[in-house]
């Protein structure tokens, strides 16, 4: 695609590189029907490359966009599943970020809309602040009906029962002998949502022989802030914990929230410093890292398992088959989820600030899952189960907690009603009987 | 009387509903994109049916009003047209917004029933969540394409379904007209079609082949047949170093093909073909094809030759066809000259792993990275093909070798090749936005097809911009025929005029 930036804009790093990736766009279109939000509105503007070109008209001018371009920019995803299809590979996640800062900085939303980006973005981040926020919507939930649609899916989203243990510095050490000293990104959100996730996953490291260590200084990614164009904020996120990592040569960084997963990989771009960069290479997907290691010896449990792919897992990160191969080594039943490149309308706070879309998105994928049949949902992001906790009936828990309770853990607090399992695992060098003829 | 645009979507709009039409400039533009060097075709507006009557209710109003449609189904033509009309002004029948429902799979006689915007990976995704007992032959371009659009445009795969048109069985056609007619055991008159997906030669004359690279009829519905997923998947893989191998490779690959020995066609694709969507042309710019040195890098960077074969066995494990594998094995490596990658080191070259999808029947989006090996988004594709006779193709790699570097652009081509005929995909990607650039995509498309018309060849699939010239290319009575063809299904042509060739 061809631009018409100044000498004088291209001076400025951050318009020299919307440069480069706008340029790249060739309008094939092979994204169109990959993004979620074209195939449910079919309006091109609701297209990557539709998108790709009002940013491109957004930032050329500079200046305060219009209100139509904020409008689809702000119903992007960021899911990132138009980058895992483009043929050219547009760099359309560090596009959109770049997008959204310029929205930020230069465009005056309406006051309620600004009112709620500023809570969302001083409330998740800080999980005291978000755990005491939690207990006060809880108390007002009953108020949900009278309050505006946005308000209303917030309170909606609060779980009934959510166990939060927010985790102090300190150091869980390694069951027998000690093969990695890693640190573990302890998460804002997450651990107020479900402090089982990062529970399961401390115990699943520490019986694989790692030393898990919960790094003082260490907080938020950033990822929260930075996709509300909130970069200063996410740097300065970042920054304490590229700090809090450098303090001692971790074999990784462990992280067990993919959203954030996808952010602190990329801290190398997002800082521009070499010490960010390492952090970001040392960063692994907790079920990487145990795949590396090897599944210690599990209990088969035959429970038939969706396994739902995160886009921050299988579109930001390429992780796909690490998740899947350790639950069958598990010993469960693993099944593919039609459509497992769409997103589930989880995307961060999208499905605070579009809860429309969001829903619709939601709706789909519990459709798709529940096709499936299964008797456990299984992904890797903390904001998937819990949007996909509104729409489906079906208990959902975070890979790591799976793999916990196989290899010796507690069952995990989602399953207590969980019925024996449904179904018994096919011999696995026999075709099944109604195959072709082999 | 020409054509009122205005009272055409007033009608649909009342008929079909608001959001069954689409006149913004957005739309518009990108729908008018393509990836040809002729330019972008900007379409009068968009239609979205949801169902077969909808489509005939929109082919009556544009007879009425003389208003020229162009049917899409999923949109991913890239290389042959993307979803551009053959000529600005016509109104886009977008198939596959709404039309992109699997009406039927029937598992035991292993068919499938689609509507036009069912694409690869939907179906995949549905094979699979019942199961996996079955699968569709996949094509190796976007997994968002599909196969209702493919097999009318006569595009294949790799596995012994690989012949998309051939495998497909029934046909639900909107006519020029208005009428729906049913093809195969589907055109008998009664409500209880029992062979319509099981049966493609019961009475009468087989029409089915009339709505494949045409403009007769809108298919709405079409049944495919579907292959039992073998229990293993075992690929095999041998490079040859020199451009001349082909000859020995062809001579190689028929007898396992005539014989059915193998069951999957083989990819015998160059180096460009395989290590063009790893990366981009280090020596863009230089108005000249790759050179040699830069070729003989490539191949050694990605481990691979001149030439590379690929082929696969289908069987109940890995063991069970260890012996057939070991065979053809020693079949090319008589030659002295191929080096084998067996399966499991293939799984690690990504450009490998586009053929184990392939075979596998899984959509991948690999091969479409062959895209950027120049910037500029320009791309179209040469089909033309070759006897399974090695002389013969090599014959034709230095005629079209040499047209390629005639006008600057990098020999980039995978020969598809089955027991008598191989098909070569062979594209050209070039920069849109350079018009020089443009001009020579052109001229070195135009001067293959004439090269290879004057020896007897024709291509397959054509890009939007050759249609003409490629029906041009056929014997008179060819076209009368087609014309008359058309002038009795869609008297008023208003179903894709220009499509083939076809006005």
């Amino acid at each position: 695609m061809r631009t018409d930036f100044t000498p004088a804009q291209l001076a400025d790093p951050a318009i020299a590189e919307a440069d480069r990736i706008l340029q790249t766009c060739v309008h094939y279109g092979f994204c169109t029907n990959a993004c979620p939000t074209y195939v449910l509105t079919r309006d091109e503007n609701d297209s990557p490359r539709g998108r790709i070109d009002l940013i491109r008209a957004m930032l050329e001018p500079g200046g305060p966009p219009e209100p139509k371009t904020v409008h689809h920019l702000d119903r992007c995803l960021s899911c990132l599943s138009c980058m895992t299809t483009c043929a050219v590979k547009v760099d359309y996640a560090h596009l959109i970020d770049r997008a959204r800062t310029h929205i930020e900085r230069h465009f005056r939303r309406p006051r309620a809309d600004r009112a709620l980006r500023a809570l969302l973005a001083a409330v998740l981040p800080r999980p005291r602040l978000f755990a005491a926020a939690m207990r006060a919507g809880r108390l007002a939930q009953p108020l949900a009906p009278l309050l505006p649609k946005r308000l209303r899916a917030m309170l909606t989203m609060i779980p009934a029962q959510a166990t939060s243990d927010i985790l102090e510095p300190q150091v869980f050490p390694a069951q027998g002998e000690r093969r990695k000293r890693v640190a573990l990104l302890a998460g804002c959100a997450q651990q107020v949502l479900n402090d089982n996730i990062n529970a399961a996953t401390i115990r699943l490291l520490q019986r694989h022989g790692c030393d898990v260590v919960i790094a003082p200084g260490a907080g938020c990614c950033g990822s929260l802030p930075l996709h509300m164009g909130r970069e200063d904020e996410a740097k300065k996120f970042a920054q304490a914990n590229v700090a809090a990592w450098s303090g001692e040569p971790f074999d990784a960084i462990i992280v067990n929230a993919s959203g954030c997963g996808t952010t602190v990989k990329d801290y190398g771009h997002l800082l521009g410093s070499d010490g960010a960069g390492r952090i970001g290479a040392l960063t692994r997907d907790v079920s990487e890292l145990v795949h590396t290691l090897g599944l210690a010896r599990a209990t088969p449990r035959a429970y038939r398992v969706a396994y739902h792919d995160p886009c921050s897992m299988q579109h930001g990160q390429k992780v796909t088959e690490e998740p899947r191969a350790l639950l069958r080594a598990a010993g469960f039943e693993v099944v593919d989820v039609p459509e497992k490149h769409f997103c589930c309308g989880s995307a961060g706070t999208y499905n605070l600030l579009q809860p429309d879309m969001a829903e619709a998105l939601g709706q789909r994928k519990a459709a798709h899952i529940e096709s499936t049949g299964p008797d456990i949902v299984a992904t890797g992001n903390i904001g998937c189960m819990t949007q996909l906790s509104r729409y489906l009936g079906k208990p959902i828990v975070h890979t790591a907690e799976l793999l916990d309770w196989a290899t010796g853990g507690p069952l995990p607090p989602a399953l207590r009603d969980l019925p024996p399992p449904s179904v018994t695992p096919p011999p696995t060098d026999q075709p099944a009987a109604d195959a072709g003829f082999w | 009387m020409s054509a009122n645009f205005d009272a055409f979507f007033s009608e649909i709009e009342s008929k079909l509903g608001g959001d069954a039409v689409n006149r913004s400039a957005e739309t518009i533009t990108r729908y008018a994109e393509n990836t040809m060097p002729g330019g972008d075709r900007r379409p009068a507006g968009v239609v979205y049916p949801s169902s077969t009557a909808d489509v005939q209710t929109i082919v009556r109003a544009a007879n009425a009003h003389k208003v020229p449609l162009y049917p899409v189904s999923t949109g991913n033509n890239i290389g042959l047209g993307s979803r551009s009309a053959s000529t600005a002004g016509q109104v886009i029948v977008d198939l596959g917004r709404n039309m992109n429902r699997i009406l039927e799979i029937d598992d035991r006689l292993a068919y499938c029933v689609v509507e036009p915007g069912v694409t690869y990976q939907a179906m995949t995704d549905e094979l699979t969540r019942r199961g996996g007992q079955l699968m569709l032959d996949v094509t190796s371009g976007p997994p968002q394409g599909g196969p209702l659009g493919n097999a009318l445009d006569k595009g294949a795969g790799y596995t012994p379904y690989f012949d998309h048109f051939g495998f497909s069985c029934g046909m639900e056609v909107v006519l020029g007209n208005g009428e729906v007619l049913r093809t195969g055991d589907g055109s008998i008159d009664s409500e209880h079609l029992v062979n319509w997906h099981t049966s493609k030669y019961s009475f009468g004359p087989i029409l089915d082949g009339l709505f494949t690279q045409s403009n007769f009829g809108i298919v709405t519905r079409m049944g495919f047949w579907l292959m039992p997923r073998p229990p293993a998947v075992q690929s095999f893989h041998f490079t040859f170093p020199d451009d001349d191998d082909l000859e020995e490779i062809i001579e190689l690959c028929r007898p396992l093909k005539m014989s059915n020995f193998v069951p999957t066609l083989f990819r015998v694709a160059n180096d460009l073909y395989l290590t063009a969507s790893e990366g981009e042309s280090k020596e863009y710019g230089s108005g000249k094809s790759l050179s040699d040195a830069g070729r003989r890098a490539l191949r050694e960077h990605f481990g691979l030759g001149a030439w590379n074969v690929s082929g696969a066995f289908y069987g109940p494990n890995e063991a069970a066809m260890a012996p057939m594998i070991q065979r053809v094995r020693d079949h090319f490596m008589k030659s002295g000259k191929a080096r084998y990658i067996d399966h499991e080191q293939a799984k690690a070259i990504p450009t490998l792993q586009v053929a184990i999808n392939a075979f596998s029947g899984t959509p991948s989006h690999g091969e479409l990275g062959l895209l950027k090996w120049r910037p500029g988004g320009g791309n179209i594709w040469f089909t033309p093909g070759t006897p399974m006779d090695g002389k013969t193709a090599n014959t034709f790699q230095h005629l079209c070798r040499k047209i390629y570097e005639e006008y600057g652009f990098d020999y980039t081509v995978m020969n598809v090749c089955g027991a008598r005929f191989a098909r070569g995909l062979h594209v050209i990607t070039f920069n849109r936005e350079d018009v020089d650039e443009s001009k020579r995509a052109d001229a070195c498309y135009r001067a293959m097809a004439k090269a290879f018309a004057d020896r007897g060849v024709f291509v397959g699939r054509a890009p939007l911009d050759y249609h003409d010239m490629h029906f041009g290319q056929t014997m008179p009575s060819f076209q009368q025929t087609c014309q008359s063809i058309k002038q009795a299904l869609d008297p008023n042509g208003i179903i894709a005029p220009g499509r083939y060739g076809m006005k």
